[in-house]
């Protein structure tokens, strides 16, 4: 990532600057502020739900003002969602990001980090006001299964809430403390961007106990009783869900930092914001694509786990209803390719000596659009009479050949591989080897893409021919090909640039403004994926609140069109941008307010 | 600024308008929870075929993996065969008790080509009563072109109705744990122990639910103590409890969710409010202990 760089960055400098310098009592308040805001959040919230549950009738399910329960947990509870990513995903990059300054000494790196940190304090409150939300609604609309629920993982609750202060506190402290611990200091404050994803990412686990103990029940009785609280904790969605939610928020997160620096780019007033906002945005878009790459493995385990767990649920996931949004699922996935290459592509305008390279561009846009139909070809999903009537089966005769995990599976490698030649390319635009093996280097390099290129296919078509168990397995040998030959290439790329001659500096901020649309178009892809995903998860358990254990008796027990889900996928995404850009034009105006009034009262 | 805002804004608008749009073009369809059937021993056969393969198209969710007469799939046998093919693979069974073990016990045996992958249809997801099973093997029975043979008895009517979980049923599980031998609830049971229809008006529902969970929590003064045994309410859910307790609240005219809303939310909440007030309180002695630090400092 950072050989990418110009050695000497035009302007490329953080624009915000150290300003102040608070002692422990000014960080210590800063983040007592926090405290007691998210208590008196809680203390509200308890006294509106006891104030409801009071005056309302004893009931299993009630509904506020006509307004359906299902659908207003559904928005809040995905909108909850959106933003704890956000807020979860973006402190690992900024770490990330912050290391890699330390370790290049490079001070842009810290004044990136520090940019995305400032990113955080609005959309932490917003969090912290949706789960809220969320906590009323379940008690007052769903009090049956919340009361279950709630007595059922007691001990987690009072966790839950020791985790939240304690992330409020260290994530504060990250933020105020960031320019006092400089130099020497730095260690510390790396400590305390540690400690920041370390309870990050036990809040996360920790809410993901509830949600994958409704898909996947475990530790309880035949009548439902608690018999082991670590067995319904550990249940067997809990971890899969966890990594990839955990990857997930992360290529999330970068999405939506990279959109963050793109409104900052096309407002941008001068060349020196220009090109700051256009490596901002390159970063994040980088962070969001190397994180989307390993998440079809995490989702493959999670899919072998719902299998295990129930192999009825796992076929009405991917074969019975739902499978038509498994075609929806492949042309967002596909598009995202698209755009993460293009933006690649139009990037690569900046850099020059990149020309070179551009003669590859169709070739690679043609294995994309291949691998994007094969992708999106159906085949094991309900159709009607008509319908099989005019393919002569369940399954057209030729196009069902590419509806299978065998051709999916090679067009999905393909796709990553594709991708990653992109961004190869794209690193050495400006640069020659000058290393007395740089040919042999090239030639191995080519000949580890082609080796896995060649496994993959050969995978892909001898899949066809063995059965099913054998098929599975073969998965595994194409996504290791393609996973060993990145680590390759890159393993031999780092030394093979080394001093290597430049052509010239990248210029930062001399991009295509529709590049940055590319950004949005990853940002809204992106988040509209994450509804769909969240609404297939949830969708799968069908009419049931706990699968198999306790049923929805409610009106909204039935499981909704594709077209009603599609709809409310997009009106949360709108309202979630529309939330997004009010942290983002605070955050914008946010000059450091705090830390400058901290810096008048000393 | 404004006008770049209202560009992205009407982007994003056109972005998730396409994915709207492909959404509206995939097949349209709402899947509703199956149907609540009532099975007694006087439900005619032909009614009961029909049930059967309403729990078998429905929620026995069979066709995810086999195949009747309306279709279905290929990953398990073909149903309409499976009667017949009793003779073939359990030749010492008759057909009913053959389709019973397969849907009971589906790995004793397995039709040969088809791995085991089958959830016992009385367990989740299915959950089938077991009159709905005996529904279900009549149904598989006049598949394969036989005569149904299954009767439901009564006792197979009575485990239907324990499974059923209906909603508040606070008196009926009181009659069903047997309560009512001991206790006179609303005019009727027996007289061993203390009336409990005015027992809520004297104790919180927390202090009932306590009660039932451990019946020596405490002693209604007046009736001797270990009369009423833990072994007495062991087999009580934490559900069936609160739907205990929820009823005998409304018989003392006081309200109380059988959700359990108000008592672990009222419990825990106080709880919780005392976490986080020392949380705060002691993140205050902090910042005194800080700001004091801070002005020695200056001092020197």
């Amino acid at each position: 990532m950072e050989s990418t760089q110009p050695r000497t960055p035009p302007s490329a400098q953080p624009s915000a600057q150290p300003s102040a310098q608070p002692g422990a009592y000014a960080a210590l308040k800063a983040a007592w502020k926090g405290v007691v805001k998210i208590s008196l959040m809680l203390a509200v919230t308890y006294l509106v739900a006891h104030g409801f549950v009071s005056s309302l009738p004893a009931a299993d399910y009630r509904s506020l003002f006509g307004f359906s329960n299902r659908s207003a947990i559904w928005i809040v509870a995905q909108l909850h969602l959106m933003f704890g990513a956000f807020v979860l995903g973006v402190p690992i990059f900024a770490y990330i990001t912050e290391i890699i300054g330390v370790a290049t000494k490079e001070k842009r790196y810290d004044g990136l980090a520090r940019e995305f940190t400032k990113l955080l304090a609005m959309a932490y409150t917003l969090t912290a006001v949706l789960g809220c939300l969320l906590l009323l609604l379940l008690v007052v609309l769903y009090p049956k299964l919340t009361g279950y629920l709630s007595g059922l993982f007691k001990p987690t609750w009072l966790f839950y809430i020791v985790l939240i202060f304690g992330e409020v506190i260290v994530a504060t402290l990250y933020w105020v403390t960031w320019d006092r611990l400089q130099g020497r200091l730095k260690k510390w404050h790396l400590l305390l961007g540690l400690l920041v994803n370390l309870w990050g990412t036990a809040i996360l686990f920790t809410a993901d106990i509830w949600v994958t103990f409704m898909m996947s029940p475990g530790g309880i009785d035949e009548i439902n009783n608690l018999t082991s609280l670590w067995g319904a904790i550990n249940n067997h969605t809990w971890m899969p869900i966890n990594i990839h939610r955990l990857i997930a928020n992360v290529a999330f997160g970068g999405a939506i930092v990279a959109a963050y620096a793109a409104v900052r780019f096309l407002n941008a007033r001068t060349d020196a914001e220009r090109a700051q906002y256009d490596w901002m945005g390159y970063i994040g878009s980088f962070i969001a694509i190397a994180a989307f790459i390993p998440l079809p493995f995490a989702g493959y385990w999670l899919g072998r786990e719902i299998y295990q767990f129930s192999e009825q649920m796992g076929v009405s996931m991917m074969g019975g209803s739902f499978a038509w949004l498994w075609i929806l699922q492949a042309m967002l996935i596909g598009l995202l390719f698209f755009a993460a290459n293009f933006y690649l592509w139009l990037g690569m305008g900046r850099i020059p000596g990149a020309e070179r390279y551009t003669k590859f561009q169709v070739g690679l846009m043609l294995i994309l659009t291949l691998g994007f139909m094969i992708w999106a070809t159906p085949r094991s999903i309900i159709a009607s009479g008509m319908e099989m009537a005019a393919m002569g089966g369940s399954h057209h005769p030729f196009l069902g050949l590419f509806g299978v995990m065998a051709a999916k599976n090679t067009a999905v490698n393909m796709m990553i591989l594709t991708t990653f030649i992109s961004f190869m390319i794209y690193r050495r635009g400006n640069r020659i080897p000058v290393v007395p093996w740089a040919t042999k280097g090239n030639i191995a390099q080519a000949l580890i893409i082609a080796l896995s290129t060649a496994i993959v296919v050969f995978y892909g078509f001898y899949s066809y021919f063995v059965p099913s168990i054998t098929r599975i397995g073969f998965s595994i040998y194409q996504v290791g090909a393609v996973l060993a030959a990145m680590a390759l290439f890159v393993a031999i790329d780092i030394p093979l640039l080394k001093g290597a001659k430049e052509i010239g500096p990248i210029q930062w901020g001399k991009i295509a403004p529709r590049a940055q649309y590319a950004l949005f178009f990853l940002a809204i892809s992106f988040t509209w994926l994450m509804g769909l995903m969240g609404y297939i998860r949830s969708g799968i358990r069908q009419y049931w609140h706990i699968y198999g254990r306790i049923a929805d008796d409610s009106a909204n027990a039935f499981t909704p069109t594709h077209g009603h889900a599609t709809l409310m996928v997009s009106a949360i995404t709108i309202v979630f941008f529309l939330l997004v850009s009010a942290v983002f034009a605070m955050a914008a105006r946010y000059k450091d307010k705090d830390m400058d009034s901290e810096e008048t009262a000393q | 600024m404004t006008g770049t805002f209202i560009k992205i804004f009407f982007f994003m608008l056109a972005t998730v308008s396409l994915y709207t749009y492909v959404g509206q073009l995939v097949p349209q369809f709402e899947e509703h929870p199956p149907k609540k059937q009532v099975i007694t021993p006087e439900t005619p056969t032909a009614e009961l075929v029909n049930i059967g393969q309403d729990l078998l198209r429905g929620k026995g969710g069979c066709l995810v993996c086999h195949m009747d007469a309306e279709g279905g799939n290929n990953r398990g046998p073909d149903l309409r065969q499976a009667a017949s093919a009793a003779a073939k693979h359990k030749p010492d069974l008759s057909a009913e008790a053959y389709l019973t073990e397969s849907l009971l016990h589906p790995d004793v045996f397995l039709v040969p080509g088809y791995p085991k992958m089958m959830p016992a249809a009385n367990k989740p997801p299915a959950n089938l009563t077991p009159a709905e099973v005996k529904a279900v093997v009549a149904y598989m029975q006049t598949l394969g072109g036989m005569e149904p043979t299954v009767k439901v008895t009564a006792e197979d009517a009575a485990a239907s109705k324990k499974t059923g979980a209906p909603v508040h049923r606070g008196r009926a599980l009181l009659d069903e744990h047997g309560c009512t031998g001991c206790h006179k609830v609303a005019g009727e049971g027996g007289e061993v122990g203390p009336d409990l229809s005015t027992t809520a008006a004297r104790h919180e529902p927390a202090e009932i639910l306590r009660k039932l969970a451990d019946p020596s929590a405490w002693i209604t003064p007046g009736y001797p103590a270990g009369m009423m045994t833990k072994e007495m309410t062991q087999n009580l859910s934490e559900g069936d409890r609160q739907e205990i307790v929820a009823y005998l609240a409304g018989l003392a005219g006081k309200e109380y969710s059988a959700a359990g809303t108000l008592s672990p939310w009222s419990h825990e909440g106080v709880r919780l409010g005392l976490v986080i007030l020392v949380f705060n309180l002691g993140l205050l002695l902090a910042l005194a202990v800080a700001r004091r630090q801070e002005k020695k400092g200056e001092a020197v």
